[in-house]
């Protein structure tokens, strides 16, 4: 896959600038070529909690600033075929599972305009289970340096390949979306992967003048096959032992998962504010847990300081099944503890608008992981994550820019 | 003598009032009979309706950036170049909606706005508009 994104990639470029280099037309070209990025140094007050910005990344910042962690370009190209369909691609680069740099292809989808209110997709597109899961690595159209992650990662899938349908209506004043999907979706972890198969939706969102309200819901079967060297010995160790119930319980093609969400925006010219819960419930493999943020800035010109508080919460560890065996229920007790991304934070920063294409923010984040785990941090030491210990101070810096 | 330096004089006092010029939506004389309220200029410059109120396929053209575009986004929308720029990469980088086609120039925009039927876009007032036929005047 990620080879066709690089082709579509290059394909698309030589398209642009073969259209781009003909001289000034009668009529607007049908191509259009545009892209975002954000280039960022994030550093932490503590060597042993290394931050990230997605758990699928495998390393993170320390005392160092960290360039890797926010960083990101994106390039969308844009076809017209007719009045009612166009074709739009869009490749990635950036920090992902493993810490790969490949290119990824984020959207690659066909637009049917089947009546003036209804859009049909169908393609690679992104899984649209919360308010912003859509334009994760675009920073440039939030006042963060980067989304929560104390709500956003709580959803590690973010392809999603199938249909949606959009269907938008005014209401009086007020404007409704609705939007409908299916597919499914992979990810690739170390040694191992996940899938979620016959992902369906709803989201619905009403906008009256400033003010944006959002929620949605999505099901989906699931499947997880972890692959790190910790996960395989305590397997080993829990076939060995008879106690195959409780391997069932951490990986396999079994479980089902919901992905519930809601939460406003609102954007007057000058006061700023997002709020936003978000929940995921699995039946096993991994934990389900809930998490929310609100934040409010204000701008005064083309500055934007604004404050964020967060949290997550576990609501249910992988399995809550023992062996009666005091190494194998350590090891297990270790493994639930490593998948919970408890964490709280409290945050203060600032957007400033320098031109019309960039914004250079900065952030300050006092992260409080735990409890039961080590947040969005990683560490070698797996004693560390059952222990968390005190607050993290997280220092960003990043520039984001739109063409 | 008198009522024609009273002239003089207001023509000067609104020569250097603060210029916030009406501008013009515009479309070819070719469109087929397009209509445009405010509301729906402002629903299709913020990408939430793609099609005219008969249903007609709508495409928009954007001027370079610089003050028209501005205050012309500012009159329709509320919302400041930055603002927009935001709300826009995001309809744009989620799929929801293709961006107004920008023009190069004024003068390319001017063509299009010409040739093309079903094509709309903004002009400062004082711009002619031959070829062209106002649908709309944000005072």
């Amino acid at each position: 896959m990620r080879s066709i994104a690089a082709h579509l990639l290059h394909l698309g470029l030589v398209a642009g600038l073969l259209l781009t280099n003909a001289h000034a037309s009668d009529v607007p070209s049908p191509f259009s070529l545009s892209g975002f990025g954000t280039v960022g140094a994030v550093r932490t007050d503590k060597d042993n909690r290394m931050f990230r910005s997605s758990t699928e990344q495998v390393s993170g910042a320390g005392t160092d600033f960290d360039p890797s962690v926010d960083s990101v370009l994106g390039v969308q190209a844009s076809l017209i075929l007719s009045n009612a369909l166009d074709l739009t691609v869009q490749s990635v680069v950036r920090k992902g599972v493993a810490d790969s740099y490949s290119p990824q292809l984020t959207w690659g989808f066909l637009r049917f305009q089947a009546m003036p209110e209804i859009v049909v997709r169908a393609g690679r597109m992104r899984t649209p289970f919360f308010m912003y899961s859509d334009s994760l690595n675009l920073n440039y159209a939030t006042p963060w340096v980067r989304p929560p992650v104390e709500v956003y990662s709580l959803n590690p899938f973010a392809d999603l390949n199938g249909v949606d349908a959009l269907y938008r209506t005014p209401i009086g004043a007020t404007d409704l979306e609705l939007h409908v999907y299916g597919g499914q979706s992979s990810l690739d972890i170390r040694n191992g992967g996940g899938k979620l198969q016959a992902v369906r939706g709803v989201k619905a969102a009403l906008s009256v003048s400033s003010l944006t309200l959002q929620a949605g819901y999505a099901r989906s079967n699931l499947s997880i096959h972890w692959g790190d060297p910790m996960f395989t010995s305590l397997n080993n160790h829990l076939i060995a032992s008879g106690n195959d119930a409780i391997a069932r319980d951490l990986s396999g093609d079994d479980s089902k998962g919901t992905f519930l969400s809601a939460g406003f925006q609102y954007d007057s010219d000058r006061l700023l504010m997002i709020g936003e819960y978000a929940r995921r419930t699995v039946d096993r493999y991994t934990v389900s847990a809930a998490g929310w943020y609100f934040t409010a800035g204000y701008r005064f010109n083309s500055l934007t300081p604004y404050m964020t508080v967060a949290r997550q919460t576990q609501t249910a560890p992988v399995t809550t099944k023992q062996s009666g065996i005091a190494p194998i229920d350590s090891l297990l007790s270790l493994f639930n503890a490593m998948r919970n991304k408890s964490q709280n934070s409290m945050a203060i920063g600032a957007r400033w608008d320098v031109t019309r294409n960039v914004a250079v923010k900065t952030q300050l984040e006092r992260i409080h992981p735990g409890p039961g785990g080590l947040g969005i941090f990683v560490n070698d030491n797996f004693r560390d994550v059952v222990d968390p210990g005190g607050p993290v101070h997280v220092f960003s810096i990043s520039a984001d820019f739109v063409f | 003598m008198r009522p024609l330096r009273a002239l003089l004089l207001l023509v000067a006092l609104l020569a250097s009032s603060p210029n916030r010029a009406e501008i013009l939506i515009v479309t070819s004389n070719r469109s087929g009979p397009i209509e445009l309220t405010r509301d729906q200029a402002e629903k299709l410059y913020l990408g939430r309706s793609s099609t005219f109120s008969d249903g007609t396929p709508a495409s928009l053209v954007d001027l370079p950036n610089g003050q028209v575009r501005d205050e012309f986004y500012l009159k329709l929308t509320g919302k400041n170049p930055a603002q927009i720029q935001a709300y826009w990469s995001r309809l744009v980088f989620t799929g929801r909606a293709l961006p107004p086609k920008e023009a190069r120039s004024l003068a390319e925009a001017r063509q299009w706005l010409t040739d093309t039927p079903n094509l709309i876009g903004y002009l400062d007032r004082n711009e002619p508009t031959t070829g062209m036929r106002i649908l709309l005047r944000l005072p």
